[in-house]
């Protein structure tokens, strides 16, 4: 244990890295590298995995590293900029891995002025289990937890809240039981402003990296402390006004979302014929208006339940909700459209009380929702449940408490699960389940699944911007046309936004409003007291993008992990009867930045 | 000539029998009704929409044939 004053300037250039060993069980700071002094979020949990992760490390080893950066605007009043990144190398792909979450985390850390804590080594006990207690002085401890092994998420936050001074504030980061087992599936959990460990990082088993090094939870304080300056007050004001304004009246973040939540994408998914249903044998699913957002919304405020709230303090745009039950009792968050879809239409169930159960079960054991559906739908496809039964999907999922076989298997994803069980169509790439949107009727987003990094991933590149939503532009989603430009220029981007710390849905107004964007460069202008401009922020997403690239071809990633199942390509997908059309040359074009890009870091 | 209408989020509450719960309804329009003409029968509000014809994207000056179905959102986004 150490305690570190507090320096007088909390700003961007003061920032530092705290370094954590769970093998030696030592806590230091360190300057964060002149460098990396226009990183956050992903770029620094990318750069961190690139430069001290071996690409051939185990990834539930003691050479793997857990990473967990605010963005680089954490801890600032920026609006919707509180988003939280955490890498490592992927247990589920193989790869270098971010994922996002929501939550309080990010500001909190963001204001003591840590740009990233990097968990190292394996506790040397097994059986240990350690608390990271980081005090809102900056002193920081690992405390045994023993006790709390095998705790699902939500008993761990009444624990975790029971060892805190009554005045305190703080956030948690926490792992379940499926992390604790290194199921390639589990997730990391983060708490909303009420302290619910409902906001995760769900994706690409970062939980699994966690729980297996010892790590149980981080709890970082954040009692008294005020956001953070910016260099230019005045200016990071005016141009906040302009940013906060473009989010409030564009029609998607200013109404749509607000109002319905992310679900509301559930009809017109369905109505443009790419929403997947019984493990992605159609594009429309029969029973989508019993579980779409106007349903949602409609049943909540029937049983007294919230329907609008920011998952972080900061958010202008208010897309959480809770889901209650029926006597309007708390069951988890207000199911986002990815856990309403995988759990619901592509398991053919239509009861957004049984998709509730299970959303709840997965998040307390602390799983992937968007994993642990596409696996259900594939466990139900291998004909071992009936699509549509959400009781016997919810006894499947309880299985993985006990660590049985059957639920070890189901927790190690979509693919692991398809194999055991010889399933055709397992809708996988780099080994991570395909979200929410089938690529068939929608190819722009069949590009961001082939060739992002991240492997299968909505948000790296959400091309169904422009695809479906008419937002950003238009290009036929039908037509293999422009869809490998579409997507590359998103995941760019997204690279940026992560870094930043914004929430991904600030694009829609950023790609529909010019003063919107400029409204970003201007704040980070103001912030640094830099002069900062569109492409300097893009670079930023250019070289995420490219520690990622190079990590995942040391891991020995090549052209062919960049492809699709083939039965995209060769199944027609009803109502449209479809394929994949997207040429390979297209996807192989993505990422044609990165040799340049990799040459200006004097990377290899 | 039958049609179904299918409006969504906040354009539900414009179809003329003003009930929730159920996007759809179908329509008897004269033969060759513009979907501009479905929009201004309904007295859809004068902003940004996003509209499909049998699962395809479609504009508003685009004719309606026998057994299509129209379906309008007003802008949204998630994911």
């Amino acid at each position: 244990m150490r305690g570190i004053a507090m320096p007088e300037t909390r700003g961007y250039q003061m920032r530092e890295l705290m370094r954590v060993n769970m093998s030696d069980l030592s806590i230091k700071m360190e300057p964060l590298p002149a460098k990396w002094a226009r990183y956050g979020g992903r770029a620094l949990t990318s750069a961190l995995v690139f430069t001290e992760v071996p690409a051939m490390a185990d990834a539930l080893g003691a050479e793997n590293k857990f990473v967990v950066a605010p963005g680089f605007l954490g801890g600032t009043n920026t609006p919707n900029g509180g988003r939280l990144s955490i890498g490592a190398k992927s247990p589920l792909t193989g790869g270098l891995k971010e994922s996002n979450s929501g939550g309080q985390a990010a500001h909190a850390l963001g204001k003591l002025g840590i740009a990233a804590v990097i968990v190292e080594g394996k506790a040397a006990d097994a059986s240990a289990r350690y608390m990271l207690v980081i005090e809102a002085d900056k002193s920081a401890k690992l405390v045994r937890v023993d006790a709390w092994a095998g705790m699902g998420n939500y008993a761990l936050a009444e624990e975790i809240k029971a060892t805190r001074p009554a005045d305190d504030h703080f956030a948690t980061i926490t792992t379940g039981p499926a992390g604790e087992m290194g199921l390639k599936a589990a997730g990391v959990a983060v708490s909303d402003p009420k302290g619910y460990p409902n906001r995760f990082a769900g994706r690409g088993g970062m939980g699994a990296v966690m729980g297996t090094k010892g790590l149980k939870a981080i709890v970082v304080s954040d009692k008294g402390l005020s956001y953070v300056e910016h260099a230019d007050k005045e200016a990071f004001s005016a141009a906040m006004k302009v940013f906060a304004n473009a989010l409030t009246t564009h029609p998607v973040s200013g109404q749509g979302l607000p109002t319905y939540g992310t679900n509301v994408l559930a009809n017109i998914i369905n109505e443009a014929g790419g929403y997947p249903t019984r493990n992605f044998s159609d594009g429309r699913f029969e029973g989508v208006e019993n579980i779409s957002g106007e349903k949602m919304r409609e049943v909540t405020l029937e049983r007294g339940g919230n329907v609008k709230h920011g998952c972080h303090t900061g958010c202008v745009i208010q897309c959480s909700r809770y889901w209650v039950d029926k006597d309007g009792a708390y069951v988890t968050k207000g199911m986002e459209y990815e856990n309403v879809w995988s759990i619901g239409a592509d398991c053919g169930i239509d009861d957004l009380d049984a998709i509730g159960l299970i959303d709840r079960e997965c998040s307390d054991l602390g799983l992937d929702t968007i994993e642990m559906g596409a696996t259900l739908a594939v466990y139900m496809d291998a004909g071992k449940i009936a699509f549509g039964d959400g009781a016997a999907a919810l006894a499947a999922i309880k299985e993985i408490w006990a660590g049985t076989e059957l639920g070890k298997t189901l927790g190690q994803g979509a693919e692991v699960t398809g194999n055991a069980f010889g399933v055709a169509h397992i809708p996988v790439v780099k080994h991570q389940a395909l979200p929410a949107y089938d690529p068939r009727p929608i190819q722009g987003i069949g590009v961001t699944y082939a060739t992002s990094t991240q492997g299968a991933d909505h948000t790296a590149g959400y091309a169904i911007t422009a695809n479906v939503l008419a937002v950003g532009g238009s290009v036929d989603p039908l037509s293999p046309e422009g869809q490998a430009g579409l997507s590359q220029g998103l995941q760019i981007a997204t690279g940026m936004l992560d870094a930043m710390g914004f929430c991904i849905f600030v694009a829609f107004p950023v790609l529909d409003i010019p003063e919107a964007f400029g409204a970003i460069v201007d704040m980070v202008s103001a912030h640094t007291g830099d002069t900062w401009d569109a492409n300097a922020l893009l670079a930023v997403g250019k070289e995420t993008l490219t520690y990622e690239r190079l990590f995942n071809q040391h891991a020995g990633f090549t052209p062919a992990d960049d492809r699709l199942p083939a039965f995209f390509k060769t199944v027609p997908l009803p109502p449209h009867n479809v394929v994949f059309t997207v040429s390979d040359a297209d996807l192989d074009s993505v990422f044609d930045f990165v040799p340049e890009t990799a040459a200006g870091l004097g990377i290899s | 000539m039958k049609v179904d209408v299918a409006l969504f989020a906040s354009l539900a509450s414009f179809q003329p029998d003003g009930l929730s719960g159920r996007h759809t309804r179908e329509f008897d329009f004269p033969d060759g009704m513009l979907i501009s003409e479905v929009i201004a029968s309904l007295g859809l509000p004068d902003e940004p929409r996003v509209i499909f014809v049998n699962g395809r994207h479609a504009s508003e000056g685009a004719a309606l044939s026998a057994g299509d179905r129209l379906a309008i959102f007003p802008p949204v986004g998630g994911g």
